[in-house]
């Protein structure tokens, strides 16, 4: 458990949005280990309504996902006019090759942007670890 | 042609007067000598056939003298103007007798042609002479360049302008290396084989295969083996000659063919980093729970997926490097923590080989300018470099201080097997391993081709010292970030933007 897994007392709460489901048991152990409450949801909708209904600290998202694409999930998230705000950090994570104007779009809205294929799980620990 | 006419008649009157003069000479001779000599018939034909020699002999000099006056004039005045004849004086026609109207008006006329040929200006003179006289280069099918010695484009065919883009008028007066920027494979440019040639040869050829140009902004960029002639003594002002030949379909093809290549190789990434992934899990959970030598082998997993992600890496970046499309972010950073790192991750490679990695690093080293990723990408591939050819040695050296000449060197030695000389030209070519050892030694052949390009793009060097049977020492400089922050004042995000390439631009007029 890692004094970053706990702010204000409370154990900080991720959520995993990821189809590949090797990925996502990798990425949901390493962060329980270090002390997190993950939760992994592979579908888009599912995600998106769980998202606004818990108000996640970190939620990490991946830009292919079925039936609903990462992107328009950030967009719903980062709306200013979602009643009640979001207040989740929204880190992407993606093996996709974007042109630099897309990416450059993400990651205005966005609060991370890491390549998949660069990411080990501890790695993917000490990136949470370092949001605050 | 009156006085051709004229000419012609004259000509006719004098020889039918010297014939019939000679006719009427040999009747009278053959008269003296039978009515008052009274010899026999035999002593008269022989009388009269050395009679006839005589005039013979005397009228073929004689008729040859003035018949041939007026071509003789004329070919004196001719020679007199020509540019290859010297010391042929103009004729003098108050001299000419015979045939003097017809030769005055052609010597008139020939002295006129020359007048007016050196009243054109120096402009049309070229198009007459390109129209006359440049048939083949102008219907060569094939770009063809005339440059004189300060490489100012003289003469450019047809197909050069449809090739280029301009029109020919556009090109002549231009320097070539204006006008045309090519990039090379390697640093063997023209510009540098052109610079040394000068020096050593009187003459020389040279070709290169998969040169590109880039033409203009929105031209596709062209892709052609280049042949050059150098001939130091060519009259006229010129001295190299450049002729392109087209190869971009055939190019572009094996290109995609890489680009095919790495769309697959790019399908390797998921599983691989999965697979990393796990290693990683067991090597945690298995800590304290299993033998050393079981936990060796989960090691050398670990460290073979790392080397194969770096391998993929490699294949990735070398296809983007060569579209142009490897984009370096500068930022400011600091040399030892950054170099630690990469380090770091090498150990677990280099301590399955059982060799120890001694790193040194200079203190108060300036804060540099690099791309994290891609720098640590260049010290892995050196490193990796160090270890596959480390050979029974299990020592290898990093060392990193402040240089001379301000820019941060860092070196890589081992004590290996070391570099023939015959390798170190090729060294930093794609795909160049080395014959000898490649049963032994694995690798992808791209590791230092790629270096050498993030290198360069970071404005440092990278080059090598070598002893056969001894080991080598790579080295490489990066920039204090000082240097690069002035460029990174006029960009909003305290980054400098970089872009590496493969290619060597041919003139230093290109060249970052």
């Amino acid at each position: 458990m890692t004094d970053q897994a706990n702010q204000d007392g409370k154990q900080r709460t991720v959520l995993c949005i990821e189809d590949e489901h090797f990925i996502s048991e990798l990425y949901s152990r390493a962060l329980t280990k270090a002390g997190y409450k993950v939760t992994i949801i592979s579908d888009g909708n599912e995600a998106l309504d769980s998202a606004k209904k818990e108000n996640y600290d970190i939620i990490l998202l991946d830009l292919m996902i079925p039936n609903l694409t990462g992107i328009e999930i950030l967009r719903s998230l980062k709306d200013p006019n979602l009643n009640p705000p979001i207040t989740s950090k929204i880190v992407i994570i993606t093996n996709l090759e974007q042109s630099d104007e897309v990416k450059a779009d993400i990651e205005k809205q966005a609060d991370g942007y890491l390549i998949k294929a660069e990411l080990t799980p501890h790695e993917l620990v000490d990136f949470v670890n370092s949001i605050k | 042609m009156d006085y051709l006419s004229k000419f012609l008649k004259q000509t006719r009157i004098k020889i039918f007067i010297s014939f019939f003069l000679g006719e009427i000479f040999l009747i009278v001779i053959w008269y003296i000598l039978f009515k008052y000599l009274k010899l026999s018939d035999l002593d008269i034909a022989g009388a009269l056939v050395l009679f006839a020699l005589l005039f013979s002999l005397f009228y073929s000099f004689h008729l040859t003298k003035y018949l041939m006056q007026p071509l003789k004039t004329i070919w004196q005045s001719i020679m007199h103007l020509a540019p290859e004849a010297v010391g042929v004086a103009a004729p003098d026609l108050n001299k000419v007798k015979f045939g003097h109207e017809l030769v005055t008006n052609l010597v008139n006329q020939v002295y006129q042609l020359v007048n007016v040929s050196n009243s054109i200006n120096k402009e049309e003179a070229l198009k007459i002479k390109d129209i006359t006289h440049n048939f083949i280069a102008q219907n060569l099918p094939l770009p063809l360049f005339v440059l004189d010695p300060t490489e100012t484009i003289k003469y450019a065919n047809q197909a050069a302008a449809s090739y280029m883009g301009f029109s020919v008028e556009d090109m002549i007066g231009k320097n070539i290396y204006m006008l045309v920027d090519m990039a090379f494979p390697n640093e063997d440019t023209f510009d540098n084989w052109l610079k040394e040639t000068k020096t050593k040869s009187a003459t020389a050829i040279k070709t290169w295969e998969r040169v590109k140009l880039d033409v203009r902004d929105n031209h596709p960029k062209l892709m052609f083996d280049l042949a050059a002639f150098y001939n130091q003594d060519n009259p006229d002002n010129i001295e190299t000659l450049l002729v392109m030949f087209d190869h971009t379909k055939l190019y572009s093809q094996e290109d995609q063919a890489v680009s095919f290549m790495a769309l697959s190789v790019h399908e390797l990434r998921s599983p691989l980093t999965i697979l990393r992934g796990y290693i990683e899990v067991f090597e945690e959970e298995l800590e304290g729970k299993i033998d050393d030598e079981l936990k060796s082998f989960i090691e050398k997993m670990h460290a073979q997926a790392d080397l194969l992600m770096a391998y993929v890496n490699n294949i990735l970046n070398v296809t983007r490097v060569d579209d142009d499309q490897l984009e370096l972010k500068l930022a400011e950073q600091d040399w030892s923590t950054v170099l630690n790192a990469a380090i770091e991750s090498m150990r677990l490679r280099a301590k399955v080989r059982g060799i120890s990695l001694n790193l040194k690093v200079d203190e108060d080293l300036p804060k540099v300018g690099v791309d994290r990723l891609s720098i640590q990408e260049v010290i892995n591939n050196l490193v990796d470099n160090a270890i596959k050819y480390s050979g029974k040695s299990k020592e290898i050296n990093i060392d990193s201080h402040l240089a001379k000449d301000g820019l941060i060197e860092t070196t890589v030695q081992d004590f290996g097997l070391g570099i023939p000389t015959s390798t170190m030209s090729n060294l930093f070519t794609k795909f160049y391993r080395d014959h000898r050892n490649r049963s032994q030694v694995g690798g992808t052949g791209l590791g230092l081709y790629l270096s050498k390009a993030i290198v360069k793009a970071h404005g440092g060097n990278l080059w090598v010292r070598s002893h056969e049977g001894k080991g080598s020492t790579f080295g490489f400089s990066v920039l204090p970030y000082t240097k690069l922050s002035e460029e990174a004042k006029n960009n909003d995000e305290n980054e400098i933007t970089r872009s590496a390439h493969g290619w060597i631009k041919n003139h230093s007029l290109y060249r970052r």
